[in-house]
């Protein structure tokens, strides 16, 4: 699926045909973006490439080809890059004799911030642990230690957040409060890149997705946007109208209309064009002097434009 | 900067078992010690000690404790992941390695500092021998820093850093270290003794070395092992990589 990357006048993230294999193993294939200011979704079955992806743009792990480059610098080997980097990883290893506040505490220290204590409390708050702030990050559930994790990224209110995974183990009204968070600061002009297998909370967190399969970019953009652009597959609508059959047979000769079935007083039809087939339904209803009720693409849900995408 | 790094790296390795471990092994001399002053003749005592130190501390306990240390205080925050933590942050990495060698470091070369001088004043004090327990005590401190040093570098380069350091200690000084005089230029061991042997004057004779340089060459030597492995471990670690998926 070839769609137009996402590209921004100022880009924060860039990669320029990046590789990285491990022996002869491909882990990422020719991967080139731009990303700046907002929500960015990174989608991609298990092993695609996704942490290596983020592990390269957080400078953890050297492009074997390629340039990743963050705010204009190479993310490769300069420390000081990271006063501007938050990074939440994937992998649960905590240091577990801290406690979530400590944790925090360090990470301000670290980050040389004027008044760590202040910041690192703004932190622990902003992801809602006050109440279990003391306690060894050791004895927190999943959910907890991603919030520590998320706090000690936020601490020095960094202009990138890098996440891995961050709604893994959180409950649902965790994951609402931190889509809120990652909602307000991408809105404050950050620009927020995670990753996630949970394909409901990118969809209601992040229009713009990265889709990564074998280690290539499958797509890139405004999701709606790339299953528009998948002509090879049939758009499916649902029509609800004061006269579903007449409807029916009238739709059944336009060009645009691939098939149309009619069960259990719905009306399904498949489309190969969706442009076409929208501007000519409202007319073909009015003509017929039909009302119209309810015209709904069904598979434009990034599931389903996820799932064309990695063939599933 | 590297304040606050040695805080959490000494937390994070002083807290655990297997320091606490570590201290009963290091205490096994002082007890075998009292042992054999108990069973010992008095004339003999500066050899007896010089023996002693020697096999028990300088052979056994000062590489295996400067090995667990040396190879855990940064190498299993890297194994384990919690090392990303102090990774990304604008940190320059031999501030990093220098904290984390400090944590291990020191409290290595107080702990076999004294525990050979208290196992070398067991057996020989009041009998003569007490300069020999002094000049062991000077040598394993500097061994313990060079050891931990080479051992956390190695922690660094490579995720069998046990392994490999236990390769170090018994195959490069242990068996060549018997077969072939030349390996004693690269051997932490015989800088322990040619260092013990200089400062322990005439009792000296008692400290069996291969290294033939004298004390001074092998401090010397010391320091610049030391160097190059704190050198080493800087390097790796501002290349190190983090897998992915």
């Amino acid at each position: 699926m070839t769609t137009a990357p996402i590209e921004t006048a100022t880009p924060i993230i860039e990669l320029r045909n990046v590789s990285r294999w491990y022996g002869n193993v491909v882990a990422v294939n020719d991967i080139s973006f731009s990303l700046g200011p907002g929500v960015t979704g990174l989608l991609g079955p298990n092993g695609a490439g996704k942490s290596t992806l983020l592990h390269m743009m957080s400078g953890l792990l050297r492009p074997s080809a390629g340039a990743v480059r963050l705010l204009g610098r190479a993310a490769w080997g300069d420390p000081s890059i990271y006063r501007s980097i938050g990074l939440v990883p994937e992998r649960e290893a905590v240091p577990a004799h801290l406690s979530g506040l400590e944790f925090a505490v360090l990470s301000a220290r670290l980050q040389r911030l004027p008044n760590p204590a202040a910041a690192a409390a703004r932190a622990i708050e902003t992801v809602d642990l006050v109440d279990a702030q003391d306690r060894a990050i050791g004895t927190y559930s999943k959910g907890m230690r991603q919030r520590a994790k998320i706090a000690a990224a936020l601490v020095h209110e960094p202009s990138v957040l890098l996440l891995d995974e961050p709604f893994n183990g959180m409950d649902p009204r965790q994951r609402l409060h931190m889509i809120e968070l990652l909602r307000t600061m991408a809105a404050e002009g950050r620009t927020i890149l995670f990753s996630s297998h949970i394909l409901e909370e990118v969809e209601r967190l992040a229009q713009n997705v990265l889709v990564i399969h074998a280690g290539r970019l499958a797509a890139s953009g405004d999701f709606r946007e790339i299953r528009r652009l998948m002509t090879d597959r049939l758009h499916m609508f649902t029509v609800r109208s004061s006269d579903d059959r007449a409807l029916g047979a009238a739709l059944v000769g336009n060009v645009a209309v691939f098939g149309v079935e009619l069960a259990d007083g719905l009306m399904t039809v498949r489309s190969s064009d969706f442009a076409a087939f929208t501007r000519a339904v409202p007319r073909i209803a009015r003509d017929l002097g039909v009302t119209l009720f309810e015209l709904r693409p069904t598979d434009e849900s990034l599931e389903s434009v996820f799932g064309y995408l990695v063939g599933r | 900067m590297i304040w606050t790094i040695a805080r959490a790296a000494e937390r994070g390795l002083l807290g655990r078992r297997r320091t606490i471990l570590m201290v009963a092994v290091a205490a096994i001399p002082v007890l075998i010690a009292a042992i054999v002053r108990a069973s010992a003749e008095t004339s003999d005592a500066v050899p007896l000690t010089a023996g002693l130190l020697d096999g028990l501390v300088v052979r056994t306990v000062l590489p295996l404790v400067a090995l667990v240390l040396g190879t855990a205080v940064l190498g299993s925050d890297l194994e384990d992941g919690t090392a990303v933590y102090v990774l990304v942050k604008p940190i320059e990495r031999w501030r990093i390695v220098v904290a984390t060698y400090l944590v291990a470091a020191l409290p290595t070369a107080g702990l076999m500092g004294l525990v050979t001088l208290a196992a070398g004043l067991v057996v020989g004090g009041g009998r003569g021998a007490e300069g020999v327990a002094v000049a062991f005590a000077a040598g394993v401190a500097v061994g313990s820093l060079v050891y931990v040093a080479v051992f956390l570098a190695l922690s660094v380069v490579t995720g069998r850093a046990l392994i490999v350091g236990l390769g170090y200690v018994l195959l490069w000084e242990g068996l060549l270290g018997g077969l072939l005089e030349g390996t004693a230029v690269l051997s932490i061991r015989q800088y322990v003794l040619a260092i013990a042997k200089a400062l322990a004057g005439r009792d000296g004779d008692a400290i069996t070395v291969t290294f033939t340089f004298g004390g001074a060459v092998a401090i010397a030597l010391s320091a610049l092992l030391l160097v190059g492995a704190m050198a080493l471990g800087t390097r790796r670690l501002a290349r190190f990589e983090v897998r992915g998926d």
